[in-house]
């Protein structure tokens, strides 16, 4: 029974953003990514959600700043189990055009695992559905459902 | 005895239940199917709404520290069982004349804003900021749409009470029995305004977008709905699917019930056709094409048009 579930759910992930200190860039790319009719996101039976409790999927862009970094992490575990993290944009992954800034603690992977990288800047709407269709299977392997 | 057993059975599988249930999921599908056709977009397969549920009760339940525990559990059981026991009352003509010997269009004028009140109440035990924003816009908004809803109900039992001689007539199988023989009220030059505002009604009472502010995610974050997850938020979504079910059904009792013929189940399909018909305009089209309004201009919309619209049709009724 459980395992039917499991095989069920995969197919609607939620998708929560969490924006670490983002120039707003990648950001805007993700809701181009849902909202024009040429990507929609909502044929992978994904929703944006507004609570990080709904969340299945997290979408984090941004280099993480010092200031935002406790509430990144706060709201990241506040996500229910299981969970799958991708990185949206260079600035996540190495820092991009912020790396060794003053202001920045970034990489994020130092303080939470990423599962998936979409490097960027921005990321083209393709390069991120297929992040969320990659975060999909990693999803169906941290239910045991494909070897792996 | 016989009586508590078939109407536990009617609330079981038919119309409420199981059945309810199913055209609740399947409405919720096509809406979101339908809506991202009207966007131009390819939109989810038809399913989505069960993978959904499926999906939540897979994953874990947190519960907020601060939060009062029970009622903070007991909030989405409260609006779906609501719902539930709502599904038996709708009559089905032709096939089901709904549980007329306990409840009529005043018990359902009564059980209809539980899930509200089940969100309100949600929202007041997650001890959430964002919770208690959601909670004070719900309670404005359900001011606003229960008193067009109480004037269309009015309307209507006083149009079919004056030709049965009663004054009032609250009885649902009554009034779909004076509609058989006197036509549909939907139709009826008098009772138009009330349809209207009926129709206006029904985006409000199930919070889609010109009228989903107590939920809205961009600016409350989901408010009421924040602090849930996994299985309870798979109730809510259920209870909420089956408020679907219970208002088009009333809807289409009120003012388009009918049958095709004689055969039971062509007159269940054309029961389904004709919610979906009232779905279709009542909600995705408006939802897929508008923008949220603001909990001040969402209130005077109510106050100016659907409680105008339905005392028109109150004071014609009543007049002529």
């Amino acid at each position: 029974m459980s395992d039917i579930l499991n095989k069920l759910s995969v197919r609607s992930p939620w998708l929560f953003r969490i924006n670490a200190g983002s120039c707003n860039g990648c950001d805007v790319e993700l809701a181009t990514t849902a909202c024009i009719p040429r990507y929609d996101v909502e044929r992978f039976g994904c929703r944006y959600c507004g609570s990080p409790r709904h969340a299945d999927i997290v979408l984090i862009t941004g280099p993480l700043t010092a200031r935002v970094k406790d509430k990144v992490l706060k709201v990241w575990d506040e996500i229910p189990n299981p969970k799958v993290t991708v990185a949206v944009g260079i600035c996540p992954i190495s820092g991009g055009v912020f790396r060794e800034g003053y202001s920045i603690v970034g990489p994020i992977d130092r303080y939470i695992p990423v599962d998936v990288n979409v490097p960027g800047c921005p990321p083209r709407p393709q390069a991120i559905l297929e992040g969320v269709v990659l975060a999909k299977q990693i999803w169906m392997k941290k239910l045991g459902l494909v070897e792996g | 005895m016989l009586d508590t057993i078939l109407a536990i059975l009617h609330m079981l599988i038919f119309p409420g239940g199981i059945f309810a249930l199913a055209v609740a999921l399947l409405f919720k599908g096509l809406d979101r199917r339908i809506a991202a056709r009207v966007q131009r977009r390819v939109g989810p397969p038809l399913i989505q709404p069960v993978l959904d549920i499926a999906k939540l009760l897979t994953k874990e339940t947190l519960i907020p520290k601060t939060a009062h525990r029970t009622a903070f559990i007991m909030a989405p059981v409260l609006g779906f069982t609501g719902m539930a026991v709502c599904a038996a009352f709708i009559p089905v003509s032709g096939v089901f004349d709904g549980l007329t010997n306990m409840g009529d269009l005043l018990v359902l004028f009564y059980l209809l804003p539980i899930p509200a009140i089940a969100l309100m109440l949600g929202a007041a035990a997650s001890s959430s900021t964002f919770g208690s924003v959601g909670f004070s816009r719900e309670m404005l908004m359900m001011l606003a749409y229960e008193v067009p809803l109480l004037a269309v109900m009015l309307a209507v039992a006083m149009l079919v009470g004056k030709s049965t001689g009663a004054g009032a007539e609250f009885s649902l199988a009554n009034i779909i029995a004076f509609q058989e023989s006197n036509g549909q009220l939907g139709f009826n030059p008098v009772m138009i305004p009330a349809m209207v505002a009926y129709l206006i009604f029904l985006p409000g009472t199930l919070g889609v977008v010109p009228f989903d502010i107590p939920e809205a995610e961009t600016e409350v974050l989901e408010g009421p709905l924040l602090e849930y997850g996994g299985p309870l938020l798979a109730l809510y979504h259920v209870g909420s699917a089956l408020k679907t079910f219970v208002v088009l059904g009333l809807g289409v009792a009120l003012f388009f019930p009918g049958t095709l013929c004689d055969f039971a189940p062509v007159n269940l399909v054309w029961f389904v056709v004709k919610c979906f018909l009232l779905m279709l305009v009542a909600v995705t089209v408006v939802r897929a094409s508008t923008g949220r309004f603001r909990i001040d201009q969402a209130f005077w919309f109510y106050v100016k048009f659907p409680t105008v619209l339905s005392l028109i049709s109150l004071v014609l009724v009543w007049w002529m």
